[in-house]
């Protein structure tokens, strides 16, 4: 069964429930900097399902990637996903996005969103645009995207800033950068229901503590 | 006394005054502050003495008491003379035993109770007419007679549903002991339950960790599972992370006493020198938006002014007179970057413009406050216990935000202030804004629910004010 989209039926949005309140309580206890986030570390392969997209993110921007092997439920981690997406721009910097919202569950809305960046070739935290138009002439407020830096954590050979105020598509989420090998990377997720502030903060842990570095192919000659 | 919160709203008003619910945690979180000896108690109802001051950040900082409670009502009482005049006595009776039981003081109980428009003109019409004071500077903006008391008004950012009350009456209860509350609330309400209909019971508290420690906001949002909790800065005095109780931006002494700027005639008797305006209001405060979507230069900015340079984390920042703004800086501030902060706007309203000799004597420099702000933070929904929870809107959980209680010299006053935070400021400007803006102060993460506005007699005449004079 596919998940992560259109959960409309009754008995889907049950069954939804249900899991949701398994996985929850998997993260009962959590606290912020707990060590024991991380599941078996079995867990660190790439998802056969998605290891072919971040492979080609990889090659595409001529840097290597991190692949998550945990996503936090009920996320579907193919790149096709409904409302998954990627983006590179000219500057091979990437979005990768993994997206559940229903609008239709008991309960209320519930988002689930997780956002991988990386800036091959760029260290330095970008800047947001938030441009006001005064006088009949667009003015630009450049900020760092990434602020209120609230702590570090080490992830293996990763040093992480936790930033809690974001702009952009990471606006609303919490969100662990790194800098590695003259790159930035970051992993992020929206702080939403189902999950509240230290349940997204144990996910995202947890994400970190499993992320598979996929290195990028030399193009094969045709 | 634990109690659901399902069980307090099926139950009576007496119960949930007594019951503590979550704030009883606040007892447990933090000590209460060491407070020093007082005098005589003043005239004037709305005065606390025995506020410690302590420096934080260089910073002048008055730590009010821990625990605070609004009790409204309706009344009970019928309009005959006889009626009144024994409701009178069986009040001041009860507030004259709680008088003599606690000082005025935060380690007291300090007790102040307002009356309502409804209150006035159901009971003593002709006697308000004659003693309510005419609102000198109001009636002169406005072209036509304007009293010290109004009824409330939605203001341009209040939502729709913003409900505008009609209580008789609301008392204020005000101490560093839970206990000392409950005593005084049933003193009044239970004790005395003939004479009131309890329409609403608010609780809350305040407590930043000026001696140390988390403070008690953060671990109360916490306790509360509420969203955002997790962000507020460790010792920060409100939900919102920056002290508000600076001393120099609260008003001094009898500033807003309703005689001693001279906005007010007064009236012939003078009956309510020495008395203030109150008003009373709920806002939910959205926690997560404000510490996922502002970062801590965006909340400065949007707290106080537009690029205001502060060290990072500051929680309390200076708001003295020379610290203020005015119409001018806070139209130029709009027209540089679209935005205006909350201290900054209302200060062009909220301080004196000039030096000015009050009518107590006291000289009142350039730039000093006149609003005392008496807020408190909530994890009401939106109150404790509400006689009409369909009404208002009651829900079973716990939501941050904020009584807003804070004394005026009139209504007027309050809503001139009240304006200029949504940009509309005292020398006409109107500063538009797009709706949900998030550069009009704090406006985009708040959302009043109630409002009303209430007469402080001056203690001599707190019970059933006017109804000992022959109405006409």
């Amino acid at each position: 069964m596919r998940r992560g989209h259109n959960v409309v039926a009754a008995s889907a949005a049950t069954a939804f429930a249900v899991a949701l309140v398994i996985a929850l309580s998997a993260c009962s206890g959590a606290e912020s900097d707990g060590p024991a986030v991380a599941p078996a570390p079995a867990a660190q392969v790439c998802p056969k399902s998605s290891r072919a997209g971040w492979q080609a993110l990889a090659n595409k921007v001529r840097a290597r990637v991190y692949c998550p092997s945990w996503l936090p439920y009920p996320l579907d981690e193919r790149f096709d996903g409904v409302f998954n997406g990627q983006t590179v721009d000219p500057d091979r910097s990437y979005l990768v996005k993994f997206l559940f919202f229903d609008a239709g569950l008991p309960g209320g809305p519930q988002e689930v969103h997780v956002i991988f960046r990386g800036y091959p070739g760029n260290r330095r935290l970008p800047r947001c645009d938030n441009s006001t138009v005064e006088d009949g002439k667009v003015v630009h407020h450049f900020s760092p995207c990434f602020s209120d830096p609230n702590g570090q954590k080490r992830f293996g050979s990763k040093l992480a800033t936790l930033y809690t105020s974001n702009q952009g598509a990471d606006q609303w989420h919490l969100l662990y950068a790194w800098r590695e090998s003259g790159s930035l990377y970051t992993v992020s997720e929206h702080v939403a229901a189902p999950y509240t502030y230290a349940q997204v903060l144990h996910n995202l842990n947890r994400m970190m503590s499993t992320l598979v570095r996929i290195e990028p192919r030399a193009a094969q000659p045709s | 006394m634990r109690l659901t919160r399902k069980q307090f709203v099926g139950g009576a008003a007496g119960t949930a005054l007594a019951a503590a619910g979550i704030y009883e945690l606040a007892d447990r979180m933090t000590s209460a502050p060491t407070r020093i000896a007082t005098g005589p108690r003043p005239p004037e109802q709305h005065l606390l003495d025995g506020m410690r001051v302590v420096t934080d950040n260089n910073v002048e900082v008055l730590v009010p008491p821990l625990h605070h409670q609004v009790v409204t009502a309706r009344l009970r009482v019928g309009e005959s003379a006889a009626s009144l005049a024994d409701a009178r006595a069986s009040l001041e009776n009860a507030l004259a035993d709680l008088d003599a039981r606690f000082e005025e003081t935060p380690a007291g109980l300090g007790v102040t109770v307002a009356w309502g428009l409804p209150y006035f003109d159901r009971y003593v019409p002709g006697q308000a007419a004659t003693h309510i004071p005419v609102d000198r500077r109001a009636s002169a903006t406005r072209g036509h007679e304007v009293r010290v008391l109004e009824h409330a008004i939605r203001f341009p950012t209040d939502p729709p549903t913003t409900q505008l009350e009609a209580n008789d009456v609301a008392v204020l209860f005000r101490s560093d002991s839970l206990a000392n509350i409950v005593a005084g609330a049933r003193a009044v309400f239970d004790e005395l339950s003939g004479l009131f209909d309890v329409t609403s019971i608010r609780k809350g508290f305040v407590g930043g960790g000026f001696d140390g420690g988390p403070g008690l906001p953060k671990q109360m949002a916490q306790a509360a599972g509420i969203d955002g909790a997790d962000l507020i800065p460790h010792g920060s005095e409100l939900f919102l992370g920056f002290t508000s109780t600076q001393k120099a931006g609260l008003g001094p002494s009898r500033i807003a006493n309703i005689e001693t700027l001279g906005y007010s005639d007064l009236a012939r008797s003078g009956y309510f020198a020495h008395g203030t305006h109150m008003h009373l209001s709920h806002l939910f405060e959205d926690l997560a938006a404000w510490y996922l979507i502002f970062d801590f230069q965006n909340r400065v900015d949007t707290t106080f002014r537009p690029k205001l340079d502060v060290p990072r984390y500051t929680q309390t920042v200076a708001q003295g007179p020379e610290d203020a703004q005015t119409s001018a800086q806070v139209a130029r501030d709009y027209a540089r970057y679209r935005q205006i902060g909350h201290s900054g706007s209302i200060q062009p309203a909220s301080r004196l413009e000039r030096d000015t000799i009050g009518r107590d004597g006291t000289m009142y420099p350039k730039g000093t406050a006149v609003p005392q702000r008496a807020d408190f933070n909530t994890l009401d929904n939106p109150f404790f216990w509400t006689a009409h929870p369909g009404r208002d809107e009651y829900a079973d959980s716990t939501a941050a935000g904020l009584h807003f209680v804070v004394f005026n010299p009139t209504s007027d006053d309050f809503r001139r202030t009240r304006l200029a935070m949504d940009g509309v400021l005292p020398n006409g400007a109107k500063l538009d804004f797009e709706v949900g803006s998030t550069g009009r102060g704090f406006n985009s993460i708040l959302s009043t629910t109630h409002r009303q506005n209430f007469l402080v007699p001056p203690r001599v005449h707190r019970s059933f004010p006017l109804s000992e004079i022959q109405g006409h």
